[in-house]
């Protein structure tokens, strides 16, 4: 009576035991000797991403468990994305988890409980199991966040994500009841068959919550109050994660819900309109309030803010009604949060390894850091200039595929207010350059990287600077998922 | 149908409405003479001295907590347990699965001390 195929879920179920599998020899292996811990779940992540590669490539489509779920190469890109994150993460992360002696054993489990989470979002066919996914992900980052044992900080980000994540928990609910009677049904393509073509209050109400819902998850603008402070108290590896892997399931589950879920009614006028005025108000205010930050996490959480703008251009794209359009904005949306994780996750792995080595996140921290540290400067800068979307890097290419998407669905004043504002952004981005590299070191240490940290940055860097000479394999496999989506 | 939710309405707005009115009547009848020990936050007892946060064991809300995840435990256990003849051997190991998870949990909480008191 049980009829579906066990071997389609083979990334959850890897995921899920590798997490409780690592918890458990956590709590077997003696306090003093859980540095071991670092080389298995690192491993253990890039296994389970060949796999998912694998699986991307070779495995079939399918819809199972009632529609609950849902295989396809859309959710699997995705969970190549959360993976590649995990793994920067988990490399750049080793000696910063260094200082936590005490919960060292639970860092990784819970970081792969996250990736689990988004997973499952990824792939979600129902409202509920979409908000089982984010929940799952969401209660993990409250723990990550308040991380810090004695910092008070960490505590008050982690309380403060806790209050506000709930509150916006409860009104994607609220949203995902008000559809469920509407439609009796929680599947997103019964939901979308029974809401027709008609348009009432209720549904516009349901669209503006639902929306409100993932907007607070991808700090979309009116929603994003939260970042700035819970960025900079959490430990910086977990903010690293909060600004990429999160952001990504965020904008995986506004892709296939608000698109498939809500595209026959009336989301032509209510969420298109809604969208278009947000998208606009989040570049604006993400970029212009990244000026006066002196802290670094801050500033990310405000560069973020703008980033998450870019993405929603390519998600109004997709609401022309051509299969052409819905594609060219998926893969753009694809593509640049995709390079957005590279371009992050170096950045992160400096900020982390001068948290780490010099015990702060201000930005006077990193005066002169090009002597102090090649490496990690060269890294810093090359990050920045991709987010900034400067030409021969990854970045200028993500931004050229969701403009010019949007342009050709014939939305041009967005895509000049976004051209406006990733120049202004060079501004914000650049200014930390030349703290790096004019900035005296006087009386700072110098802090070579080593090991697996250096590891990380120098292959971001690269994936960054490859992918924005030679885009054409991710967006191919872009392109594969989008098209996957509309079938 | 509407009409209905009609009388909805307007016990809605009658049980507002009465509720302003409390609200109000005392600011109205009641004479209003402040004077510094009146608005003083303890008015009736003694000034404290030295700090008055204190610190309190959260060791409660971890009991809590534990027995709120066997207590949820029992609520998926009962329907399953009325029923998994019908559902077969899938429904019998996924139960397992679930409670390994939970024990992997309590494990957890029991390692790091939740259970000691003091």
């Amino acid at each position: 009576m049980v009829n579906f195929e066990l071997s389609l879920l083979s990334t959850e179920i890897i995921m899920a035991v590798l997490g409780l599998g690592l918890f458990i020899i956590g709590l077997i292996l003696p306090r003093g000797s859980r540095k071991g811990m670092f080389s298995l779940a690192l491993f253990a992540t890039l296994g389970t991403l060949i796999y998912a590669i694998y699986d991307f490539f070779f495995s079939k489509n399918a819809l199972f468990l009632q529609g609950m779920f849902i295989h396809d190469q859309f959710a699997g890109i995705f969970k190549i994305m959360f993976l590649v994150a995990l793994l920067l993460v988990i490399l750049s992360s080793k000696a910063y988890v260094g200082q936590f002696a005490a919960h060292r054993g639970e860092f990784y489990p819970l970081l792969m409980l996250a990736t689990l989470g988004m997973i499952l979002m990824a792939g979600a066919g129902d409202l509920i199991t979409m908000y089982i996914g984010l929940e799952m992900m969401t209660i993990t980052f409250f723990i990550l966040v308040a991380y810090h044992p004695n910092d008070p900080k960490s505590s008050e980000a982690g309380i403060k994500y806790l209050v506000l994540g709930a509150s916006s928990s409860a009104i994607l609910l609220y949203g995902i009841s008000l559809i469920y009677g509407l439609t009796g049904s929680t599947q997103i393509f019964s939901v979308a068959q029974a809401l027709g073509s008609q348009l009432s209050p209720v549904t516009i109400l349901a669209t503006v919550m639902i929306l409100a819902g993932f907007g607070f998850k991808i700090t979309l603008v009116p929603f994003h109050m939260w970042a700035p402070d819970i960025y900079e108290g959490a430990p910086s590896p977990v903010t690293a994660f909060l600004a990429t892997a999160s952001k990504a399931a965020g904008f995986a589950v506004i892709v296939r819900f608000f698109l498939l879920m809500l595209y026959n009614q009336g989301f032509a006028e209510t969420g298109y309109v809604i969208l278009l005025v947000l998208a606009a108000l989040t570049m604006i205010i993400g970029n212009l309030m990244a000026f006066p930050q002196k802290n670094i996490q801050r500033l990310m959480a405000y560069s973020g803010i703008a980033q998450a703008g870019y993405v929603i251009v390519g998600i109004i794209a997709v609401s022309t009604p051509t299969i052409q359009a819905l594609e060219n904005g998926v893969k753009g949306v694809i593509f640049y949060l995709m390079i957005y994780i590279f371009a992050n996750m170096g950045a992160f792995a400096v900020i982390t390894h001068v948290a780490q080595s010099q015990g702060s996140t201000e930005i006077s921290a990193y005066s002169g850091l090009a002597k102090r540290s090649p490496l990690a400067a060269a890294v810093l800068t090359i990050s920045f200039l991709s987010l900034a979307g400067i030409p021969p890097l990854a970045g200028f290419v993500g931004k050229f595929y969701l403009f010019s998407a949007v342009i050709d669905s014939g939305v041009v004043w967005i895509a000049v207010i976004g051209f406006v504002m990733s120049m202004i952004s060079v501004y914000y981005y650049l200014s930390v350059v030349r703290v790096m590299y004019t900035g005296s070191s006087d009386g700072l240490p110098s802090v070579p990287v080593q090991g697996a940290a250096k590891f990380g940055m120098v292959f971001s860097m690269i994936i960054t600077i490859i992918l924005g000479i030679y885009p054409t394999p991710l967006a191919q496999m872009a392109l594969t998922a989008a098209s996957s989506l509309v079938k | 149908m509407s009409h209905t939710f009609a009388a909805v309405g307007i016990a809605l707005v009658v049980a507002i409405a009465i509720n302003l009115i409390m609200m109000l009547m005392p600011k109205l009848l009641a004479p209003n003479k402040p004077v510094p020990e009146k608005l003083t936050p303890y008015e009736g007892g003694n000034v404290t001295i030295g700090r008055t946060w204190l610190g309190f064991k959260s060791n409660y809300f971890l009991y809590a907590i534990v027995f709120t995840a066997f207590d949820l435990e029992t609520v998926f256990l009962f329907p399953w347990a009325l029923s998994f003849r019908k559902l077969g051997t899938f429904a019998f190991i996924e139960m397992f699965i679930f409670i390994i998870i939970l024990l992997v949990g309590f494990w957890y909480a029991w390692k790091e001390g939740a259970l000691e008191w003091m």
